[in-house]
């Protein structure tokens, strides 16, 4: 049989056409075997050529089309709907990428760049050839999401989904509810504090039949695929009974001998082994902390709500789609970096926003009034040795709404930052400016030449060349000196390899195109929102969960998804069953199954991505990828070394 | 006209057909919603349809928007007006919005026009071409831009002399000179508002010399001098036309300056310089690219080494504010700045400037909601009731923001914006 082919070469407004003699390449194609029309274009991508291909595969009956542009990462699934908008079946398209691997890698080689893509192209039609329609497949997809994390972004992204009518499994490992945000006292923009905000926020997600909040809660395994994720999540007990004397909780928490020091206040308190994080933190019922507890049995003499026979469980939940809002860390400075760990009057800003928040009338910190404060600004970002290239976004905003705050709260508080430029983008800029108005001093310094931090007899001393005032050298001696930390990916981020979620160069998890899907990640069903992406504020944080939320409801708002069907396929009389595909596959889609006397390899159609890395290990030659076979491969080998 | 009233009914009106708005229509419509999207002007796409290339990623704009262009124009569950504007909407209830929709007339039916451009060649009206942001003109008969969706010619019905030449060549007739506005009274669930912005006028401050100095231009000047599509193929000083080999950035145009009315900062300036130096340093290889700034507010994923793969690559980076610009008898330009780092004012000469002109609020929406008035904020952008926990909320339930109408975003922000925004409408409509 011979195919009417087409084919499509564009000149991506110049991208190509710059570098790729366009004309040359379809007259060196449109005589290839099968080839009905060739034809170059300014855009292929546009609405205009889309249409133009349309009229052509209909009006000429067209069998099958090749399409040399771009990389098809940025265009397969245009050209996709193209055909099918057309009638064809869209797996009679084949992509010839001749921008990424033509005109912008041969950029310094106009003829080669040209040649290199005929061969591309004349690749592409002997695959296209060989091409044959294919249906997608159709699982069933289960109306429900898992959103691990119960910070803001994952809150809101529950009540979200819960009022569009799709259950959710919110699983939050710590032990109470709010995240990052709980432990903020005033925020910019509202004056709202972090606590009426998560308050708000929990009080609507459990208002919500259709949400099941697990807190002490840890996704230990993930099995399945989009559309049918099985989850198991380990949720360890509180050992404390649901109501509680408050009266006489207070005494239990005063009778623990225990004293370890308080995470929630970044470590500058301390706490109990039974503890809450403060009086009215949700949901509303203190935990005891196992691992440090002694048994000692004092809290459970006064409070009759203790329960030390509570049990860990183990809970499966199956979801359709799983939202990640795992969130963020703060960085913690290296020991002697700008004097942390030096003195104990070095903080970090998380900790500094904690002091304001606890101190009341005096700003007083192991026993010392604080007056002076200087910043440091950028400290665990903006690297140019370190691993954190990237700005974290957050936190000049944040350090100057503190030392705003301080400023406020307390009296005569002078405060001195050392930055590297400020970067109040957009309305935060009005911050800026209220902080200048109050008389807060600004200094500044290039990377090169950062501020240095003395500690001498308890005293500290931070010295600038402040680029400000031409260079000159200015030395402030704080009573208290904050380390302006950024934020980095969590330190326990196991849960991306529970669930193979790729990372970015900055570590944190990566979306698939930053404009085109930003909430999606290369795992089909798996969404990432807030900080865990990569730093933001609140607001930032929040638009990405409810883009999250929406993304994930329509994963599952169905009931069932449409495939790729370009998988793996086994010949079941040739597989001897060695397990060398099971070991080579990523995705755990490959596993033995008994046929008969036989055991062989079984592909899971729902699973398995058509990565072919189980093609190559095979040593009986037994696996196919559908699309990709042999005989298709082959055949552009042919095409491109007979050029 | 008023006996000719068109009524529809949707599920969700979307105000705009930029980036935000696109977006926004394109998640309710695939999750089966019906939307009318309204854009007053000729071609869906906003802004971001006429950049260059965007930062950080360096994708071509036209490569990411015609796609999602295409995909909206096509839906099933979307209504496109282009050229049309919404006159007023009113809540009625509870998800019961009734809008009135203005349809202007192209003069072209757009089901037939083939896109041919003979009318644009017959045509003998030149004016400025405002796609190509008067770098170049245009016809009065004339297709929008070559990526402009619909690609539908249009008559610039006031700069047309009415001399029928167009009228005449047109193979498929097309063209109608009796066609009239259209009212559409809309009913909708619910509303979003994704009006984006407007660019700062840099006439405003005179010091720099816009207007008056041929070779002072703005970004988005600029920016259509490197897109794909752009006039001269190269990039041109519009004085003589020479291929400028010293171009400087003037950054915080119009922004964090109260004296023009804007204090805030435009979120975006920093990033599109910092890009377009980059692309000019590619077109052309032997020309010196200096920015001039208050702080470099690179601050998004991947925006820090961006910034510093521009310093990499030879950008000047000078850290000081322009005060003000001459134009020498060649058509150069002289900046008198202050050098921070050298802490001494200076002047340099460049053939070329470029000003980085910020983010504005559009105020389009501020009249047309009626009874139930919609809130804008001191700034002039649409308000946010809930900025924390619900951005996309405004001050009317069921009426929603997205993108740049709330304030400057850049476009991976819009998107999660308008994200955002339908995923509340969504919300909004399937809770009733």
């Amino acid at each position: 049989m011979n195919k009417k082919l087409g084919v499509y070469i564009c000149h991506c407004g110049g991208n190509i056409s710059d570098y790729i003699d366009v004309e040359k390449v379809k007259a060196a194609v449109a005589g290839e075997d099968g080839v009905y029309l060739a034809k170059t274009t300014m855009f292929a991508c546009s609405d205009a050529t889309q249409k133009e291909m349309v009229e052509d595969i209909r009006s000429n009956n067209l069998d099958g089309i090749v399409v040399a542009s771009c990389s098809p990462k940025l265009h397969l699934l245009t050209f996709r709907a193209v055909s099918e908008r057309a009638l064809l079946n869209k797996y009679n398209y084949v992509h010839a990428n001749i921008r990424e691997q033509g005109s912008w890698a041969h950029s310094d080689d106009k003829a080669g760049a040209t040649e290199k893509a005929v061969s591309l192209v004349k690749a592409a039609i002997a695959k296209v050839r060989l091409a044959r329609s294919l249906d997608p497949i159709i699982i069933p997809s289960k109306k429900a999401v898992a959103i691990i994390g119960a910070g803001v972004a994952g809150m809101r992204a529950a009540i979200e989904l819960a009022d569009m009518g799709c259950p959710v499994t919110l699983v939050e490992r710590e032990y109470f509810v709010g995240g990052r945000v709980a432990q903020w006292d005033v925020m910019f923009t509202t004056n709202q504090t972090g606590k009426e905000l998560v308050t708000r926020l929990y009080n609507e997600v459990i208002a919500r039949d259709n949400i099941t909040l697990l807190t002490g809660a840890e996704v230990v395994a993930n099995s399945g695929s989009i559309g049918d994720f099985t989850l198991k999540i380990k949720v360890t007990p509180r050992y404390m009974k649901e109501k509680c004397d408050q009266n006489n909780l207070l005494k239990a928490i005063e009778a623990c001998p225990v004293v370890v020091p308080d995470d929630f206040n970044f470590n500058i308190t301390s706490r109990k082994a039974i503890y809450h994080n403060f009086p009215g933190e949700f949901p509303q019922y203190p935990v005891i902390d196992i691992k440090n507890c002694t048994r000692c049995g004092e809290c459970e003499k006064i409070c009759s709500s203790v329960d030390f026979s509570q049990q860990e469980q183990t809970v499966e939940v199956h979801v359709g789609s799983v939202v990640m809002a795992t969130g963020f860390d703060p960085y913690t400075p290296a020991e002697g970096e700008f004097g942390y760990k030096l003195s104990d009057f070095v903080v970090t800003l998380p900790q500094f926003k904690r002091l304001t928040d606890i101190n009341k009338d005096n700003l007083v910190y192991n026993g010392r009034e604080i007056r002076n404060i200087a910043y440091i600004y950028c400290v665990g970002s903006r690297q140019s040795e370190g691993d954190n290239k990237y700005c974290s976004r957050y936190c000049c905003t944040s350090a100057i709404h503190a030392s705003l705050e301080a400023r406020n709260k307390f009296r005569n508080v002078n405060n001195f930052h050392f930055t590297r430029g400020i970067r109040t983008y957009g309305k935060q800029e009005l911050l800026y400016a209220e902080s200048l108005r109050k008389g807060d001093v600004y200094l500044q310094a290039y990377e090169e030449n950062p501020p240095l931090v003395e500690v001498k007899d308890g005293q500290i001393t931070v010295t600038i060349n402040d680029i400000m005032t031409g260079g000159r050298e200015i030395s402030v001696i704080p009573d208290l000196l904050v380390l302006v930390t950024g934020m980095v990916p969590r330190a326990d981020n196991s849960i991306a390899s529970k669930f193979k979620l790729p990372k970015g160069r900055d570590s944190f998890f990566n979306e698939i195109h930053m404009k085109l899907r930003p909430v999606e990640t290369v795992i089909d069903g798996v969404t990432i929102s807030g900080a865990c992406q990569g730093p933001k504020n609140i607001t930032e944080s929040v638009n990405s969960a409810l883009s999250a939320a929406a993304k994930s409801y329509s994963f599952v708002n169905k009931g069932e998804l449409a495939l790729e069907p370009i998988i793996a396929g086994i010949d079941k009389d040739l597989c001897t069953w060695c397990g060398e595909c099971e070991k080579a596959c990523p995705f755990d889609a490959i596993k033995k199954e008994k046929q008969g006397e036989k055991e062989i390899a079984v592909i899971n159609n729902s699973v398995c991505k058509g990565c072919g890395m189980c093609l190559p290990v095979c040593p009986v030659n037994a696996i196919n990828l559908i699309a990709f076979s042999d005989r298709e491969i082959e055949s552009m080998i042919d095409a491109l070394v007979s050029v | 006209m008023a006996e000719n009233i068109k009524t529809a009914n949707y599920d969700a009106l979307v105000i705009g057909a930029g980036i935000a708005g696109g977006e926004a229509a394109l998640n309710l419509a695939n999750n089966g919603f019906s939307v009318l999207l309204v854009e007053k002007d000729l071609s869906i796409g906003g802004k971001m349809i006429l950049l260059s290339k965007v930062f950080p990623t360096l994708d071509c704009a036209a490569c990411i928007t015609t796609p999602k262009m295409s995909e909206i124009s096509r839906h099933h569950g979307i209504t496109i007006f282009t050229g049309s504007e919404v006159q007023k909407v009113v809540k009625k209830s509870e998800n019961s919005f009734e809008a009135v929709v203005i349809k202007q007339p192209r003069y072209v039916v757009e089901d037939d026009c083939t896109a041919c451009q003979l009318c644009e060649q017959a045509c003998p009206v030149v004016v400025k071409d405002q796609y190509q942001y008067n770098l170049v003109g245009r016809k009065a008969a004339f297709i929008p831009f070559s990526i402009a969706s619909p690609r539908v010619a249009a008559i610039d019905i006031e700069n047309c002399t009415l001399c029928g030449a167009c009228e005449k060549v047109c193979p498929t007739k097309c063209i109608d000179f009796t066609m009239e506005a259209e009212e559409y009274h809309i009913t909708a669930g619910a509303v979003i508002v994704a009006t984006g912005f407007r660019l700062f006028d840099p006439l405003k401050i005179p010091r720099y010399g816009y207007g008056q100095y041929k070779n002072v231009l703005t970004s988005m000047e600029m920016e259509r001098q490197l897109a794909p599509t752009r006039p001269f193929n190269t990039v041109l000083r519009p004085g003589d036309g020479k291929v400028p080999d010293k171009i400087a950035y003037v950054l915080c145009t119009g922004s964090r300056d109260a004296t023009v009315g804007n204090p805030i900062c435009s979120q975006i300036c920093c990033m599109y310089s910092i890009k377009q130096a980059q692309l000019l340093m590619g077109s052309l290889p032997m020309a010196d690219v200096t920015i001039y700034y208050i702080n470099i507010r690179s601050f998004g994923k991947g925006f820090e080494e961006f910034y510093e793969q521009a310093k990499g690559m030879g950008v000047n980076f000078i850290k000081g504010k322009i005060g003000k610009i001459t134009e020498k008898e060649n058509g150069n330009l002289i900046l008198r700045y202050e050098d921070i780092n050298e802490n001494k004012l200076k002047e340099s000469e460049h053939d070329m400037v470029v000003l980085s002109v910020g983010v504005l609020p559009n105020t389009d929406a501020a009249g047309i909601f009626r009874e139930q008035k919609l809130e804008f904020d001191h700034l002039n952008f649409v308000g946010q009731k809930d900025p924390l926990a619900s951005p996309a909320e405004t001050n009317i339930k069921g009426v929603f923001v997205a993108g740049t109408a709330s304030g400057p975003m850049d476009i991976p922000d819009s998107i999660l914006s308008a994200g955002a925004a339908s995923s509340e409408a969504m919300r909004y409509l399937i809770r009733k």
